[in-house]
């Protein structure tokens, strides 16, 4: 065996390292959020370019962020310390919230936004976690549709169907084939690094009742013709 | 699609009105705070800002707060929760107050268990204008939703609490999966077993949640069934490691089950989960020193205190653990300024006592036999009972030291007085027998425990026996007598408030018998607060005073 105590770090140390600079930058990046919002509360709407400026910028603070918590809790779960937390939540309040992060961006890049829910639907999840896999879901679709997303919750087969449809291109074939939980492909060029979906298909394995695991599924078509990404809570 | 598109514009809510605090170590945090507040309407001049724990305290003792915004790490001294925790402890805050804790990342202490110092919501940073008028929107809803169910508990009027309880699960949807939990915490606590497992089994049967099967675990414990809360609680540990009260109850039943290498390995986890809790810290050091483990049970104890420190809810129990294994481990200085620091920390006379018992033992450990004896001695001169709270395990504490200084017909007689008013205590009764078998006098312990045990609980019972056979005053009179042989036993208060009601339940009530059902259940809650037949028989009593 190769002793590590040397001159590399080791494994156990990085990832204590890395953590913990995660943590760091995270409220780093919570305090450069909260000035961005105040910016832009100050900021005169009608002065379209630095408003729309200050609307990217913050959208792409949001990113960060969302990225780190997710590595955050990948890094927990592989620990077994994430404290999970499913709850009993109205879909309807749910969704609003979670896409009132979205509204100011989604207006200045004239997206037009429709959110679904089956009146009166409450379901148990872990709301932090299932708001991230949707952040996921909806910065995927503003990047690929052409103007309209749709989100639909509802209820199928005894499991909480959450829909994200956009009216863009769709996926292309090869990721449709691709079961989710491989998309660990790193592609740089693309902007994409995988951890998105591969935190989204953890998340959704994540939440079980009785036996029924829950499940990510990528289509084409939907009510928009276009990407499809589906998530089924039991 | 068969459904409108839901209204996606943020609620109005009023803040005009509403008295803010917030408290955060980064004045850039507070500031950023104050801007979502003012932008959300809230009036400058009625938000208030706090840099650390002790600021914070000193506003909320003076002011009324509608609001409060609290980080959970401050720093040094305080965090929020304690913060927390000395705000209802001391009901600084109303129960109208909304008490939002903010912190960077998700913590397990955000996993609802059933602490009694939770706040109403954990907000996760950033803190958005958006995300914060949608989460106060929503826990608004809840608090108004049950205030009158939180009221009728705080006043112990749980069949209030029932009704209110099924009335809003009939009708509020929204709220349903709460409600359903509080009825069954209001179950558990008038102690209708039956009818909350009914209801737990029928919400596990649709879907797999955690706190049910705690709950379930609980009764089963209650029923002193260990094997099936053992099953239930492991399942739910492994399924769910970050809820950690089922660790604590998995633990709590390891022990009785005498398994405390499994009890200590569950509780090493859950602190590893949320190092941050007094009383666990606390439990591990116990569990620890019954090992021999003596180190670990020092970290533990010394973390407890150091938690301890600026929390209202710190324990006695820590510094003596913390005294005693420093005894055993021969480091008699450590342990006697755990002592000062003890008496130093909670001055009552009950401490004073346990604290002389520990330190009379520490010497006699360290040799200092000449100090022990002079210890022994002072503590014989109290009077059994009289002003001080009874306590079992200073009790045991005294009878180690006056065992170990060669008083051993005293200790005999106080032990025999703790097997007498705790006969059904496991854990005690273990206790005793160590204490009998270090002594060189095991055997004889074994069977004094034995028969005392079995006396005591004929004695205990003999009351319920005669009122089934109908004999009415042959009942009273044997629970007096039992009540005079055994003057703090739980089970006997309990039993003699039980048959004067059920006599004057066919008799007609009279005002001596009302009040020495009253003293009796009174003692009894005293001595073991909060016990569901408690709760019942004193809803019995209170009908025949309705004006009480």
């Amino acid at each position: 065996m190769k002793d590590n105590t040397g001159s590399t770090p080791s494994v156990q140390s990085m990832e204590n390292f890395l953590a913990s600079s995660v943590h760091d930058m995270k409220n780093s990046v919570s305090m450069l959020i909260c000035g961005l919002e105040k910016a832009l509360a100050a900021a005169d709407s009608t002065r379209l370019s630095t408003y729309a400026g200050l609307v990217q910028m913050n959208h792409e603070a949001k990113r960060i962020n969302s990225n780190l918590i997710q590595l955050l809790t990948l890094y927990k779960l592989g620990q077994k310390i994430y404290p999970f937390d499913p709850q009993s939540m109205g879909l309807d309040d749910f969704l609003q919230a979670v896409v009132a992060q979205y509204m100011e961006l989604l207006k200045s890049h004239g997206i037009n936004l429709q959110v679904h829910a089956d009146p009166g639907l409450y379901w148990y999840f872990d709301e932090d976690l299932i708001s991230g896999v949707i952040g996921n879901a909806l910065n995927n679709a503003m990047r690929y549709t052409r103007d309209r997303i749709n989100i639909i919750a509802r209820e199928n087969n005894g499991k909480l169907e959450l829909r994200i449809e956009d009216n863009g291109e769709g996926y292309p074939v090869q990721m449709l084939q691709e079961s989710v939980d491989n998309m660990r492909g790193v592609d740089f060029q693309g902007g994409s690094t995988g951890l998105g979906f591969y935190f989204s298909a953890m998340v959704a394995r994540m939440h079980h009742n009785h036996s029924r695991l829950g499940e990510l599924k990528l289509e084409n078509g939907g009510s928009l013709g276009g990407a499809c990404f589906v998530l089924y809570l039991p | 699609m068969n459904t409108n598109p839901l209204n996606l514009s943020t609620p109005d809510l009023d803040f005009s009105g509403k008295t803010v605090l917030i408290v955060d170590d980064y004045q850039e945090m507070r500031s950023i705070f104050r801007d979502v507040l003012r932008s959300c309407g809230a009036d400058v001049k009625k938000i208030y800002t706090a840099a650390n724990g002790n600021e914070a305290v000193g506003l909320l003792k003076r002011v009324q707060f509608d609001i409060v915004l609290c980080d959970l790490n401050l720093g040094s001294g305080k965090n929020g929760q304690q913060v927390l925790e000395e705000a209802k402890y001391r009901s600084l805050v109303g129960s109208s107050c909304l008490w939002i804790m903010i912190s960077a990342e998700k913590t397990s202490e955000a996993v609802k268990g059933a602490a009694e110092y939770q706040p109403d919501a954990y907000l996760l940073k950033p803190v958005t204008e958006a995300s914060l008028r949608m989460r106060l929107a929503r826990i608004w809803a809840k608090k108004e939703a049950f205030a009158e169910i939180h009221q009728a508990m705080k006043q112990s009027d749980y069949s209030k609490a029932m009704s209110l309880c099924d009335q809003r699960l009939a009708s509020d949807k929204a709220n349903a999966a709460d409600f359903l939990r509080t009825k069954c915490d209001l179950l558990l606590i008038t102690g209708e077993y039956d009818r909350a497992k009914e209801v737990l089994e029928s919400i596990l049967a649709e879907r797999d949640l955690p706190w049910a099967k705690a709950a379930l675990a609980k009764i089963f414990l209650k029923e002193s069934d260990l094997d099936a809360a053992k099953v239930l609680l492991e399942e739910t540990a492994e399924a769910n490691p970050a809820f950690l009260e089922a660790h604590d109850l998995l633990a709590q039943t390891l022990q009785a089950m005498g398994d405390l290498e499994g009890a200590s390995n569950v509780l090493e986890r859950a602190v590893k989960l949320s190092p941050n809790s007094v009383i666990r810290q606390k439990n591990l050091g116990n569990v620890a020193m019954k090992m021999g483990k003596l180190e670990n049970a020092e970290r533990a104890f010394r973390k407890s205190v150091s938690l301890g420190e600026h929390s209202v809810l710190k324990t006695a129990d820590a510094y003596v653990g913390l005294a005693k294994v420093c005894g055993a481990n021969k480091n008699p200085d450590e342990a006697i300024k755990a002592l000062g620091q003890l008496v130093k920390n909670f001055v009552t006379e009950e401490v004073r006592l346990k604290a002389l018992a520990v330190e009379g033992m520490v010497y006699h450990q360290s040799g200092d036999t000449e100090k022990a004896k002079q210890i022994a001695a002072e503590l014989n001169q109290f009077p059994a009972i009289g002003n001080i709270h009874p306590d079992s395990e200073r009790s045991l504490d005294i009878a180690r030291l006056l065992m170990a200084t060669g008083d051993k017909e005293k200790a005999i007689t106080l032990l025999q007085g703790e097997i007498r008013n705790n006969p059904e205590n496991v854990t005690l009764l273990q206790d005793v027998a160590e204490i009998f078998d270090q002594a060189g006098m095991g055997e004889e312990g074994n069977k004094l425990i034995e028969t005392l045990r079995k006396e005591a609980i004929a004695l205990m019972n003999r009351g319920v026996l005669l009122i089934s056979k109908g004999q009415y005053e042959e009942a009273i009179s044997a629970m007096r007598d039992a009540r005079a042989a055994m003057p703090i036993n739980v089970r006997v208060l309990l039993n003699l408030a039980y048959v004067v009601i059920t006599y004057m339940q066919k008799n007609g009530p009279a005002p001596e018998l009302i009040k020495e059902a009253r003293s009796s259940l009174l003692a009894a809650n005293d001595l073991s607060p909060g016990e569901p037949r408690f709760i019942r028989l004193m809803a019995t009593l209170n009908e025949f005073t309705p004006s009480v």
